[in-house]
């Protein structure tokens, strides 16, 4: 599928058809952008909102054209050349998309997803001074997502990036008025900024090794370089730089728990469905290119499976409820990392999708708590929620049990594919494939714990409200349970298309792997070791879950505090860390260096190097007409120039 | 038409002086600079001009308006007609004075980007360094009196030795004139030891007005004392042509020891590039912070001048001319933020997004302008110049890509302290005046963003005939190989040959 593609900017033109015309999905959201932020103020409550939902309606229209389309095709990849983008020198860009099952699938998720979050924002935003700002951040959001996931070149793809960075700023900090708000917000944005230079730097020594930033011929120059090169390496890990920014994988995941500070159905759409997940597709993306680097994808997977353990140990005693899906966040993100560094890219996108569901789920099922309870998010003034709040606590219930991995719903088959391949890949066996099996197994319980503990916290158990938030108590409107009722379904469901290879036929993996074809291959252990291992992992949720069970039934226990506990509390400690170091360490540069700026460049080479002080010195003796003087002087100067530039001429 | 673009804020310039009353004023600043914008749009299609000057010393009136220079035009006019048209309300005293100057800068500054002959070029770039001091000598703040002498020294200390250079060149090299076209095949052809003193004399005029590491020190003080509309420092701003004078004139005319030191360059371009964006974190004075920026900007452009690389030489052109936009428009924000809230201390502000949404908005569009994200104007001009650096110094293109972090934070923390927070009192938002007043450089700032490829194709035409310069030193190795730098540069520029 490569070669057509590279070929693509030079001859083929624009050719408009069911596929291609999806490529217009992040054109109608940056029309809402604008609409909703130019004549927001003019337009009445739900419009702004109305509009900038359909506009991604329109998207997910669009992109479930595509999909069925391209089903059909022999071909599976449609490229829309844009403009031109540059050139200088041998140094040539040309924009455009690329509609293949990867990027499409994306789509779907980012268009869907987005559809019922942007749908369940109608209500969850009614009577904010901020209506129509928050829908253009939206909008904005959406297109550049799909400029990022449809980009054919990683130029291209940075310009998405960036652009969703941008918007995460902007939505993070949009209740602005509080400093933590807009603090989270600029911690949001200087990490991945850091991610950034990653991946600027990787963009730069691709071109001096491929001599281009288009994403077909790089993948398919990869595989003509030696595998496990040096310069492959060090690519990979640039790039996995870029990823850990923006998947807030370790040692760069210090913002997301922060990010929560934005409204939650930012948090669900953003923060979890799909933003944070751009990492793993760039790795999805550049799969020829990690593929024939096994070091940059063993890092990868180690990377994920520790942040994995991490944060799911940070998650086990938050006492947030959005702080607590945040942490597991990153937890699922590492295992997601996990299936991309061991070489199974389909499995990665299959838990983006799978993910995508349960976590908006959990996160819009926390917004209409938090919207019942009056902007309550402590889980110890929670609890027995379930019985109020029917609808709320039974999706709630399903995204917790799809989580946690049991069996049948979605992300036990997600879940579960990620730890067979752990175990079965031959592409970074000689790294430890199997300690990282171990790791993720026991993150696996931990999540079923703190998940289970997150839901009986909140839904079950005693009724811990305060007076005020009793009052307030309410089911939330229709417009924001439906999309949870769909969301439920979906992580009920979604897993069927990806039932385990050995016994059940699949659907997403061959779908999938037409765009992330690398030729990496897997053990194919004996259909005992098969089954064992999925009731192994089985085992894992069910242990989990009964933990916290034992733990939590007898109502709320966080009084006694030791110290794995406020170390799980504090997140290791990552925070206060960085703030030493970087934050501390940055002050104190930018002081030494302003320092030097006045005492050093300005007062002394300045000073005495270029005699401003005796000019200083003569000049207040003309303190009167001071100016004018200076005026006639530079006019006699310019005059003297030219009359020296003659005499010159005259005398050479 | 050529010679118009240069004529036209020249004659408008002396005929406001004529003009008593404020309304006609303001309409002959509007119709020039408008027009001057329409010369600028039409450079593409105009004819060389070229005249005698003083034909018995060689001197040429001598404009190119096909080089590069004809997008650094265009980019100023986009920043004057705004910036004129807002100094007609914002400056009160003497008002007629300041117009007038600025269209004189502006005049200069058309020559300095379309001059083709040195000595002309020469004059262009004194002549505008009168009303660019004037501006902040008669119509600065408190403390210009310091600022203006620290930046004439520096000005003039700089070019003296540049005029010293240029008058030797002729009787040294043989040119049978000052046109670029008689002079670059003769300086081409001088031995090494020559052309590195020759080199080093424009490197100094240049390195100031670029400004380079440590040659800025009058930079921050000739931004914070400043008219306080603003107006002056977007002017100040179009007049940072070091990184032009490096690009048009020391790199072609000196290729050989501009290979030689090159290497010295890069590095203090990309110390700077860091250096600067560090300081503008700690900045609290709202103009001295965006003058650190400006200054970080500008070791970017001399990153992508020295990396000798031509991608990176397009793309420090192209930078030069999208900084014009994005700061020339901060410094007009500057501007209305001080009337209305009468002061550049940072502490004075917060939370004016309650009452101001609009300029918060067009101010934040304009931070992220400024420091480089993808689709605004800075950005394909950063990206082309932290590239070419990196193919020709891996490690010196990278360091210099991290002032990216500190560009970040200094944004950020720019917008929270202006905007965010809790009010600490109201502002009047965004007025239609304004609006229009930044409507144009708004749009300018997402047009170069997104379609770099018209303005980079002008510049690469002259970029490549530079870099045939400097691979030609390549082909015919200089006359003092012994230095390991200057082999490593001959190793990166072969690779650029072949590639070529």
């Amino acid at each position: 599928m490569t070669a057509p593609m590279t070929a693509a900017p030079e001859t083929a033109a624009l050719v408009i058809n069911t596929v291609s015309l999806a490529a217009a999905a992040p054109f109608f959201a940056l029309l809402g952008a604008f609409v909703c932020g130019f004549f927001g103020r003019r337009l009445r409550e739900p419009a702004a909102g109305v509009f900038a939902t359909s506009m991604v309606g329109i998207g997910f229209l669009l992109s479930i054209i595509a999909f069925l389309s391209l089903l059909e095709m022999p071909e599976q990849s449609v490229h829309v050349p844009f403009w031109s983008f540059l050139q200088a020198g041998d140094f040539r860009l040309d924009l455009g998309f690329v509609l293949d099952p990867l990027s499409l699938t994306l789509m779907l998720i980012i268009t869907g997803v987005g559809f019922l979050i942007h749908l369940y924002s109608v209500g969850y935003m009614h009577g904010d001074e901020g209506f129509s700002r928050y829908f253009a951040g939206l909008n904005l959001f959406v297109a550049a997502m799909l400029v990022l996931v449809m980009a054919d070149s990683f130029f291209l793809m940075f310009l998405g990036w960036e652009g969703v960075g941008v918007c995460s700023y902007l939505l993070i900090g949009f209740w602005y008025r509080d400093r933590l708000n807009a603090d989270a917000a600029r911690k949001a944005f200087i990490v991945n900024r850091i991610g950034d230079v990653g991946f600027l730097l990787a963009m730069f020594l691709t071109f001096q090794t491929f001599g281009t930033l288009e994403i077909a011929a790089v993948n398919e120059a990869a595989g003509g370089l030696v595998a496990g090169s040096a310069v492959l390496t060090v690519l990979g890990l640039l790039y996995l730089i870029a990823a850990c920014g923006k998947s807030a994988q370790l040692p760069l995941h210090v913002w997301l728990p922060d990010a929560m500070a934005g409204p939650t159905p930012v948090s669900a759409l953003i923060h979890a469905a799909t933003m944070v997940t751009a990492g793993v597709y760039l790795v999805a993306r550049a799969a020829p290119l990690f593929a024939a680097s096994p070091a940059a994808s063993a890092v990868v997977a180690w990377v994920g499976a520790l942040t994995a353990l991490v944060a799911a140990f940070a998650a086990l005693s938050q006492m947030d409820i959005k702080k607590i899906l945040a942490y597991s966040t990153i937890s699922q993100l590492g295992f997601m990392f996990v299936a991309v560094g061991v070489g199974a890219y389909w499995v990665g996108i299959f838990h983006v999708l799978t993910h995508a569901f349960f976590k908006a789920l959990l996160f819009l099922a926390s917004g209409s708590v938090i919207h019942a309870l009056g902007g309550e998010q402590d889980v110890r003034k929670m609890g027995g929620l379930g019985k109020h709040m029917r609808v709320t606590g039974t999706t709630a219930l399903i995204g917790t049990l799809a989580i946690s991995g049991v069996p049948l719903l979605s992300g036990f088959f997600s879940k579960d594919a990620i730890l067979l391949h752990a175990f079965t890949t031959e592409l970074i066996a000689g790294y430890g494939n199997l300690v990282i099996y171990g790791i993720l197994l026991f993150t696996a319980v931990l999540t079923a714990f703190y998940m289970f503990r997150w839901y009986y916290l909140v839904f079950a158990g005693a009724e811990r409200l305060t007076p005020e938030a009793k009052s307030h108590l309410h089911e939330s409107p229709q417009i924001m349970t439906t999309p949870l009722i769909v969301l439920a379904g979906l992580s009920a469901v979604a897993g069927y298309i990806g039932l385990p290879e050995f016994a059940f036929p699949n659907l997403i993996a061959p779908w999938l792997e037409t765009a992330t074809e690398t030729g990496v291959s897997f053990h194919h252990p004996s259909l005992t070791v098969e089954w064992l291992l999925i009731g192994v992992s089985v085992l894992a949720a069910l242990l989990g879950l009964g933990l916290g069970y034992a733990r939590y039934r007898g109502g709320l226990r966080e009084e006694r505090t030791g110290a794995l506990q406020r170390a799980s509390q504090h997140a290791l400690g990552f925070d206060a860390l960085y703030r030493r170091l970087f934050v501390r360490g940055g002050e104190g540069l930018a002081q030494g260096f302003r320092a030097v700026d006045s005492e050093v460049v300005d007062k002394g080479l300045g000073g005495s190097a270029l005699g401003v002080g005796v000019f200083a010195r003569a000049s207040s003796l003309l303190q009167s007409g001071f100016v004018r003087a200076y005026a006639l002087l530079m006019l006699l100067g310019l005059a003297a120039l030219v009359l020296i530039v003659a005499l010159s001429g005259v005398f050479a | 038409m050529t010679l118009w673009t240069v004529l036209l804020p020249l004659v408008s310039a002396l005929v406001l002086l004529a003009v008593p009353s404020r309304g006609l004023q303001r309409a002959v600043v509007l119709v020039s600079t408008f027009f001057t914008f329409l010369l600028a749009l039409a450079l593409p299609q105009a004819q060389p001009f070229e005249t005698p000057w003083i034909e018995a010393l060689g001197l040429y009136w001598s404009l190119d308006p096909a080089g590069a220079g004809g997008v650094l035009v265009l980019a100023a006019a986009i920043v004057v007609l705004p910036a004129a048209l807002y100094a007609s309300f914002a400056v009160t005293e003497r008002t007629r004075g300041f117009l007038s100057l600025l269209l004189l800068m502006q005049a200069g500054l058309n020559g300095i980007f379309l001059a083709a002959d040195l000595v002309l070029f020469y004059v262009f770039w004194e002549a505008t360094l009168i009303p660019s001091l004037l501006l902040l000598g008669i119509w600065g703040r408190e403390g210009r009196r310091q600022a203006t002498l620290k930046y004439l020294t520096y000005a003039v200390a700089g070019s003296f030795i540049m005029l010293v250079a240029i008058l030797a060149l002729r009787p040294l090299s043989g040119a049978p004139s000052f046109r670029m076209e008689d002079l670059l095949p003769a300086t081409q052809a001088l031995p090494f030891f020559t052309q590195l003193w020759l080199f080093v004399a424009f490197a100094l005029a240049f390195a100031v007005k670029l400004p380079l590491w440590p040659l800025h020190a009058w930079l921050p003080d000739f931004h914070e004392q400043n008219h306080a509309s603003g107006v002056a420092d977007a002017a100040g701003t179009l007049y940072k042509v070091g990184g032009w004078g490096f690009f048009a004139f020391a790199l072609p005319l000196f290729p050989e020891a501009a290979v030689a030191a090159s290497p010295y360059l890069l590095a203090l371009a990309a110390f700077t590039a860091v250096y600067a964006a560090v300081i503008a974190t700690a900045q609290t004075n709202l103009k001295r912070l965006l003058a650190y920026a400006s200054l970080s900007h500008m070791g970017i452009v001399g990153v992508g001048v020295f990396g000798l690389y031509l991608a990176g030489l397009n793309g420090a052109v192209y930078l030069l001319a999208a900084q014009m936009l994005s700061t020339g428009g901060l410094f007009l924000i500057t501007g209305m933020l001080y009337a209305r809230r009468g002061s550049f201390e940072l502490s004075e502000y917060g939370g004016l997004a309650k009452s101001a949404p609009a300029l918060a908005a067009v101010t934040l569009f304009t931070i992220f302008a400024s420091i480089g994200v993808p689709g605004l104007a800075n950005f394909p001009g950063e990206f082309l110049s932290l590239m070419g650096a990196f193919q020709s110094s891996p490690l010196l293109g990278a360091f210099a890509t991290l002032s990216v972090i500190a560009a970040g934070v200094y944004g950020v923390n720019l917008y929270q302290r202006l905007y965010q927070g809790e009010a600490q009192a109201g502002a009047r938002d965004l007025g239609g005046l304004e609006a229009l007043i930044l409507a144009p450089l708004l749009t300018a700032i997402l047009w170069f963003g997104l379609f770099p490829h018209p303005q980079l194709a002008r510049i690469d035409v002259q970029a490549q005939e530079v870099m045939q310069g400097v691979s030609r030193v390549v082909a015919a190795p200089p006359s003092d190989p012994s230095s390991t730098e200057l082999q490593a540069t001959l190793a990166v520029g072969d690779a650029q040959g072949e590639n070529e």
